[in-house]
């Protein structure tokens, strides 16, 4: 539990003086993405694969910034005789620039699967470094991101080992215009502990954006 | 009888004596033959020099001698020669005004009565006006000798009326304005006009015309100079040279191998999935054109908006002068002027 608050006051710090502000700017992205699951244990493993939404949401109050982040889609097996399951999963992140290149993120993120047997449910506390790179004008931005989680539980017995993830993408954005394109790729890993079980989750999203001031 | 044949020598020495004499002095002796109470030699020697050509003699002579010839006329009990003195003499200046002071009542007396009688108009315009818009007016100042009809009007080269300026009685005095318009009110082209003023008489008949030549010349304006156009010295570089593109190859590059490489470092467990592959291109696609524009010469929105401002401000600067251009083309300024009166006596 203390391993759980501790971020927590650190991101109720970050956000006490953003809300003193005006919002600077709001933006949101919607899409869809194409995830593909995969678990690994000692006695076997499954893939799935499927669609999902994705929305994600941002409010920019300088220099933090508040992202939101929720997906919704449903996997089926690839082979064998996995159980489909639906997919659940969003998060909030406080971001801080310290540089126009770099934010640093940090929030709890939940995922969920739910199957007929069962609902398995991750909780992290995650942090975030965010690079971004000009690829044109500042309009064209190449960008990656590392995550690994502070904290993390779940639900299944032997609990969890711990998480880390990454995200490489691209974005599109027409000058003088309020709207983007947004194609990433995402891919994760949370371990259960001793490593009973590995379960990564890949995506491919392309979203459309609009934001302003 | 001896009287007689005396007069007769005595005009007759006068008479080679004057042959020798201007008619200014012969104005003179007749005026002091006057003041003798000489009438017949005042009236022999006024006649003489008023029988001269108009040019031997002049304006203010003429008036003096005929006022003179009228009223040693008058003592020579020749009051209708007195009365046709005065009644040219009217013609010829109606502004006249006999001195009560040098002449008894007998004769002032008749001149009034002749004044009563001779309709004549002297009018008096500035030699040169310039009218150089509304409210600006060509003066005509008409003098009258008696009340009387006239009317002032200003005609074309051909006769015609261009337009009636004053129908109606004159007293004493009449100012009347000439706005250098024509009867529709626009401006008349350059050329020549006359001013003519029109004296009738009791029965509606032309008795005096006099006549002043205009001359008529349109004037524009000065237009304003145009404004001089940006010196080039002035204005910053709009574009920068290109950049080499590397830091979007390179930014593309990095991003591509790490979407390669992402699942073996974060998902060791896993297969990597093949879709990653589709960003990956996406973005190798879009750092080749980034590279390219990048080597592309880089426009500079500063100095393109500080150009853009100046050249703003010299195209307000050049608007307002062609307005105000346009609006002085539009207006019409009349050079008029005056020539010397011609009097036309009888219809």
């Amino acid at each position: 539990m203390t391993r759980l608050a501790a971020p927590l006051v650190l991101l109720l710090l970050a956000a006490r003086p953003a809300a003193a502000q005006l919002p600077r700017y709001v933006g949101v992205d919607v899409g869809v993405s194409s995830a593909s699951f995969q678990s690994t244990a000692p006695g076997g493993g499954e893939k799935l694969s499927g669609f999902a939404g994705v929305g994600h949401w941002r409010i920019v109050l300088r220099p933090v910034s508040i992202d939101v982040a929720y997906t919704q889609g449903r996997l089926s097996a690839d082979t064998g005789s996995a159980v489909p399951r639906a997919l659940v999963d969003g998060s909030v992140f406080a971001t801080y620039r310290p540089v126009p290149w770099l934010a640093l993120k940090a929030g709890p993120h939940v995922r969920a699967f739910a199957a007929t047997g069962g609902t398995e449910r991750w909780m992290l506390w995650e942090g975030r470094a965010h690079a971004d790179a000009p690829l044109l004008d500042g309009e064209w931005q190449a960008y990656g991101e590392l995550w690994v989680a502070l904290a993390s539980s779940v639900n299944v017995t032997p609990g969890s080992g711990g998480a880390r993830g990454a995200e490489a993408g691209l974005t599109l954005k027409l000058p003088q215009s309020p709207v983007w394109a947004r194609l990433a790729y995402a891919v994760d890993q949370m371990r259960l502990r001793n490593d009973a079980r590995t379960e990564s989750l890949q995506s491919v999203a392309l979203t459309f954006g609009f934001g302003g001031r | 009888m001896t009287r007689a044949a005396l007069l007769a020598a005595a005009l007759g020495l006068v008479a080679g004596a004057a042959r020798a004499q201007t008619p200014a002095d012969l104005i003179g002796r007749g005026v002091r033959a006057y003041q003798n109470l000489d009438y017949d030699s005042a009236a022999a020697f006024l006649a003489r020099a008023l029988a001269k050509p108009d040019s031997a003699l002049g304006d203010s002579d003429r008036v003096r001698g005929l006022v003179y010839l009228g009223a040693s006329d008058l003592y020579r009990d020749k009051r209708d020669s007195a009365a046709a003195a005065f009644a040219r003499l009217l013609r010829l200046d109606p502004r006249y005004h006999i001195d009560q002071l040098v002449f008894p009542p007998e004769i002032t007396g008749l001149f009034q009565q002749v004044r009563l009688v001779t309709r004549a108009v002297a009018v008096v315009v500035p030699p040169a006006v310039e009218l150089r818009g509304a409210g600006d007016a060509l003066p005509i100042s008409l003098y009258a000798t008696t009340f009387h009809p006239v009317e002032v009007a200003v005609l074309k080269p051909d006769g015609s009326s261009l337009r009636t300026l004053y129908q109606g009685g004159v007293g004493d005095s009449l100012v009347v304005h000439w706005d250098g318009r024509a009867a529709d009110g626009s401006p008349p082209d350059s050329g020549s006009y006359v001013l003519q003023v029109v004296s009738r008489g009791s029965d509606g008949r032309v008795v005096r015309t006099v006549s002043l030549p205009l001359e008529v010349a349109r004037v524009r304006r000065d237009t304003l100079p145009w404004p001089a156009p940006v010196a080039d010295s002035l204005l910053l570089p709009e574009q920068a040279p290109g950049r080499s593109g590397m830091r979007a190859l390179g930014a593309g590059f990095a991003t591509v191998l790490a979407i390669a490489v992402l699942p073996s470092l974060v998902a060791s467990s896993a297969s990597a999935s093949a879709n990653r592959f589709v960003v990956a291109g996406g973005i190798s696609i879009a750092a080749i054109l980034g590279f390219r524009g990048e080597r592309r010469p880089q426009p500079i929105d500063a100095n393109i908006a500080a150009n853009r401002a100046l050249q703003d401000t010299w195209q307000r600067q050049a608007d307002s002068v062609h307005a105000v251009n346009v609006t002085r083309g539009r207006e019409v300024r009349l050079r008029i002027r005056t020539g010397a009166a011609q009097v036309t006596e009888g219809p």
